[in-house]
């Protein structure tokens, strides 16, 4: 995927209108590979067989349940790292019939969203501060529900990047954004 | 010179809905700045439910940082907890200055010492006097010392206030600008005409707390209404001195 309409360290976002339906707007945002990561976290779980299997060879009259458990952390280790990692969120939005949220894992586990376009009262983009950082995420307004529902969900890619999407919404939902609708006012 | 503008974060763990003296000034502060046309932004913690980023009047921006306060509505100190968020809004927002106020501010101080670790340019305003010999004022000084070692400017509210800042804090005297609080005269103007009465009525409008000198209003207003028979007052203001 070296087709990126932006580009970050981090993440990658991707615009597509597809066959068959051209009316079809699909947003992609994609986390780019971190070599580093990659080793790091194999070279760990190496380190933990390692140690298991030397303390094994090293003390002999202790049983080979310790290479065992050895295996089992760097085999968790490697799960929680790797196959529960988020690859891919995508928006799909479909004018006057809804949008469609979906998150890819690393696993080919897929988890998807989809929204009525009735029940999207407004998109709007938020600056969230928590004790340590502070960072803009898209969300939903939606009928009937108190709570904002995050419109990427695992993903914090940079503002620029969320601004399309956000547009993208807004036209879905029929929602003028607010320089247009002071033109229409005036 | 007079026409570059500014970028400013006003630190203080006091800020509205907090109602104060201190929190007050540092809106009106921002408020005539926002008229001169610098950029304005007020970092505080956040009170109860109000956490995130608000706006107000003139478009100040303020930052609820979700710090829980544990004493006098004073951040919990921890001398580099506040590194990561101090830094994030410093380079988000694109702060040329950063204005600390009130001493007596945990967030203010290691927000100050951050960003003159960063290299920002610093500014500093003491709003009350405080005490040499308890062991509060002492760990405090200490604090201010510290503090105040490297800060560009200093902004004192009296020349009282200027004395006590200076001996606290060691700062040669050339460093403190003295500029007293104002008063916006479009609200609070005298009457045209004197209310011709032969009584004295002396107003008392603060809080009602010990810093305020509440214990001494308490003691010595029967001494004078017993001396002197013509003489009235109005006390105004609530808190945990009310008798």
């Amino acid at each position: 995927m070296t087709d990126f309409s932006m580009v970050n360290r981090r993440y990658g976002y991707l615009h597509e209108c597809k066959w068959p339906l051209e009316a079809i707007d699909m947003h992609h945002v994609v986390v780019r590979k971190s070599n580093a990561k990659g080793f790091f976290v194999y070279l760990s779980a190496l380190i933990v067989v390692a140690n298991a299997a030397s303390y094994l060879f090293l003390v002999k009259d202790k049983s080979i349940i310790i290479l065992l458990w050895g295996f089992l952390m760097s085999v968790l280790l490697v799960k929680v790292m790797f196959w529960n990692r988020v690859m891919k969120e995508s928006v799909v939005v479909m004018p006057t019939f809804g949008v469609q949220l979906e998150t890819h894992y690393a696993s080919g586990r897929t988890v998807h969203r989809f929204i009525p376009i009735g029940k999207i009262l407004k998109p709007v983009l938020l600056e969230c501060v928590s004790p340590v950082t502070c960072y803009w995420s898209l969300s939903l307004l939606l009928h009937g529900e108190a709570e904002l529902t995050l419109v990427l969900k695992e993903l914090r890619p940079p503002v620029k990047m969320l601004i399309p999407i956000w547009k993208a919404l807004c036209d879905a939902s029929d929602i003028k954004e607010f320089s247009d609708s002071w033109k229409d006012a005036n | 010179m007079a026409d570059q503008k500014h970028r400013i974060l006003m630190v203080s763990d006091f800020f509205f809905p907090n109602f104060g003296g201190v929190e007050s000034h540092i809106y009106y502060l921002s408020q005539c700045l926002l008229k001169l046309g610098h950029k304005v932004v007020v970092m505080t913690h956040a009170y109860g439910n109000r956490s995130g980023v608000r706006y107000m009047t003139g478009g100040l921006k303020v930052y609820y940082v979700p710090w829980r306060p544990f004493l006098m509505q004073n951040t919990l100190p921890t001398v580099y907890g506040t590194l990561p968020i101090v830094r994030t809004i410093l380079v988000r927002e694109k702060i040329s200055l950063v204005h600390g106020h009130q001493a007596f501010s945990t967030l203010c101080h290691e927000a100050l010492m951050h960003a003159r670790t960063m290299g920002y340019k610093v500014v500093f305003t003491d709003h009350s006097l405080y005490g040499f010999a308890d062991i509060g004022s002492i760990h405090m000084n200490k604090v201010l010392q510290f503090t105040l070692a490297d800060v560009s400017q200093a902004i004192c509210v009296s020349h009282t206030s200027k004395e006590n800042t200076v001996l606290r804090s060691g700062l040669p005297a050339e460093k403190v600008f003295m500029i007293p609080n104002a008063v916006d005269t479009a609200m609070f103007k005298p009457a045209p005409e004197r209310l011709g009465n032969d009584e004295i009525i002396i107003v008392v409008i603060s809080r009602l707390v010990y810093r305020k000198g509440a214990d001494l209003l308490v003691e010595v207003i029967p001494e004078i209404c017993h001396l002197y028979p013509n003489v009235r007052f109005i006390v105004g203001g609530d808190g945990p001195k009310r008798v």
